[in-house]
């Protein structure tokens, strides 16, 4: 009887990877058929959808008559109601495309989402952050064309740059993360109490929510997604095709 | 309504458990469970009729999991934010929680019968004494028991459990148990309030929701998340089966991942050890570097010394934990 269930279980193993696989393929297809129109479609259905949110402004008679022609996903972000802050990247693909999640970047930075963070298992794109740097760039002058002027990116792992004044742009701030940000920040702070215990500069009992968050959130906002495990706890999954995650912090809304 | 329902699985369920049975079985499952309220507005019912038909749900969930050998399940009762809610909902909670407590003391034969070991999971401060005092006789009685095991999370968060920990080490510091260059992923894991289950396998929030609010944040690095539209009080032993086949889709990777994750912790742990090796050597005036043998032993005497100090400050804070559960239950007993 053993030998019958795993036969069963086999077979029923082998038809969903079957399946998983031709969903795959299909959707290959698709993209390499009409790369762009595909790309402009997943952006203007994926993130209102996405994002879930049912009330919709409509685009007052000035913006329509202007005829400007802004990118569709412009046009959706400033007609939601509410738009994250911030929004992690959680890649699960063994070999990711520099070129796919640069389009999450800019397509995020268009919407109006002021902070997203790239993380991957691996650290792929923390060993090669330059080129997911000029990437995402090269994407910002391809999607958004004349208004990608209007877009300004200060990429948070790129100590080198110098901080301008951005008041009058829309600004995104990337970082890329592995998993060197997320316990091991933790077990950071939690050593740096327990010295200051040993050193008498603080007694345990004063170690309560607030501290260790302030501590974890430091002075950047690098440091704030810093610890994807510490502060996932509103974050809100979605998942797409491309086999990414994304999170998306509703602390921040 | 009892926290174990008897009762077998039909022959249909029996053959698809044997069959999922053929492949990598979850050890320990955690649940999010989500949509009471959701569930009484639709069927026009009161909301605390909503949350006792979840709790009714769990007792047949727990069933389901026993017949297809889940010996392990983490369940979010009550959150710390739920506090936030009104009063009158909060006071209905804590009354339930008081009722089913009381009925799972009634049943502490069934409990023996099937070995099953309750856990209560938070910061049980919180909570209204007479609660505290029915926690921990049920705590207390079901310690020894060890078939299966039930963690109720109930006033929890998870970043209260994380600076739980952070502050149990620091007070193990104060206390000259452990020094703070020994404070590791390992031993911030062994200080949380699940320091004696394994990390879930598979995680189910039901109702839609596609978060985490809060819960065993740190213990579900590499677990397969499952998202699922039904309300808990519709959950069924198909969805179960759905979540379960999820976690055999994606257990490969998950497993590779958490493998990966283990080597570059013993590769961290060695390399903490040797700098700790390196400044006791420069604190004690070494003129010469060690010779390779003798810097070798010397590492392998710290991380001695090291596991030693660990294991005395665990025994300590395990101590400390038995204890607050012993408290209680004697005041429970004198009143």
């Amino acid at each position: 009887m053993a030998l019958l269930y795993e036969l069963a279980w086999r077979a029923l193993h082998a038809i969903l990877h079957l399946q998983r696989a031709l969903v795959s393929w299909f959707r290959a297809r698709l993209c390499s058929w009409n790369w762009r129109l595909w790309k402009r479609a997943v952006a203007a259905l994926l993130v209102p959808v996405a994002l879930g949110f049912q009330s919709r402004k409509k685009l007052g008679p000035p913006a329509a008559r202007r005829g400007c022609r802004r990118p569709r996903w412009g046009a959706d972000g400033r007609a939601l109601e509410k738009l994250p802050v911030h929004v992690g990247l959680l890649i699960t693909e063994e070999e990711p495309r520099c070129a796919d999640i640069a389009n999450l970047v800019v397509w995020c930075m268009a919407v109006g989402i002021s902070y997203v963070s790239v993380y991957d298992n691996q650290g792929i794109f923390r060993r090669n952050n330059s080129r997911l740097m000029d990437e995402i760039l090269k994407q910002q002058q391809e999607l958004l064309g004349a208004d990608s002027g209007k877009y300004s990116i200060e990429f948070l792992n790129d100590s080198t740059q110098t901080q301008e004044n951005h008041s009058n742009w829309q600004v995104c701030k990337p970082a890329v993360l592995s998993s060197d940000d997320g316990k091991h920040s933790i077990v950071t702070a939690a050593r740096q109490l327990c010295r200051a215990v040993e050193q008498r500069e603080r007694a345990s009992k004063d170690i309560d929510v607030h501290m260790l968050d302030s501590m974890l959130r430091g002075r950047n906002w690098l440091k704030f997604i810093n610890v994807l495990v510490y502060h996932m706890k509103l974050h809100v999954f979605v998942f797409i095709p491309l086999a990414f995650l994304i999170l998306v912090d509703l602390n921040l809304f | 309504m009892s926290w174990i329902r008897e009762g077998e699985l039909s022959f249909i369920e029996k053959l698809t458990a044997n069959i999922l049975k053929a492949g990598p079985m979850p050890k320990h499952v955690a649940f999010i469970m989500d949509g009471n309220r959701r569930y009484a507005r639709k069927c026009h019912v009161e909301r605390q009729e909503g949350h006792t038909q979840g709790f009714d749900k769990l007792a047949e969930t727990l069933r389901w999991c026993l017949n297809l050998d889940i010996r392990e399940v983490t369940v979010y009762a009550f959150s710390i934010e739920n506090f936030k809610r009104s009063k009158e909902e909060v006071e209905g909670l804590m009354e339930l929680a008081r009722q089913k407590f009381k009925k799972l003391l009634e049943e502490q034969g069934n409990l023996e019968k099937h070995g099953v070991c309750i856990r209560v999971l938070g910061d049980l401060t919180l909570l209204p004494l007479d609660l505290q005092q029915l926690i921990a006789q049920a705590v207390v009685g079901t310690r020894t028991h060890n078939k299966c095991f039930l963690n109720v999370c109930f006033a929890y968060t998870s970043r209260h459990e994380i600076t739980n920990a952070v502050k149990e080490m620091a007070w193990g510091v104060e206390q000259g148990l452990i020094k703070s260059s020994d404070v590791s992923e390992s031993l911030l894991s062994k200080c949380l309030y699940s320091s004696g289950s394994p990390d879930p396998d598979l995680l189910i929030r039901t109702s839609g929701e596609l978060r985490l609010s809060d819960f065993l944040l740190w213990q579900t690095s590499y677990s397969c998340l499952v998202f699922q539209s039904v309300l808990w009080p519709e959950y069924s032993f198909w969805n179960l089966c759905e979540a379960i086949l999820q976690y055999q889709l994606n257990y490969w990777p998950l497993q590779k991942a958490r493998d990966q994750h283990h080597e570059e912790q013993a590769r961290q742990q060695l390399e903490a050890d040797c700098s700790c090796v390196a400044e006791l050597l420069q604190q004690h005036g070494s003129a010469r570097p060690a010779e390779a043998c003798n810097r070798q032993d010397l590492l392998l005497s710290y991380a001695v010394d090291r596991d030693q100090r660990i294991q005395g400050f665990l025994s300590a804070l395990q101590h400390k934990k038995d204890s607050f559960f012993t408290d209680l239950t004697s005041q429970a007993v004198l009143a």
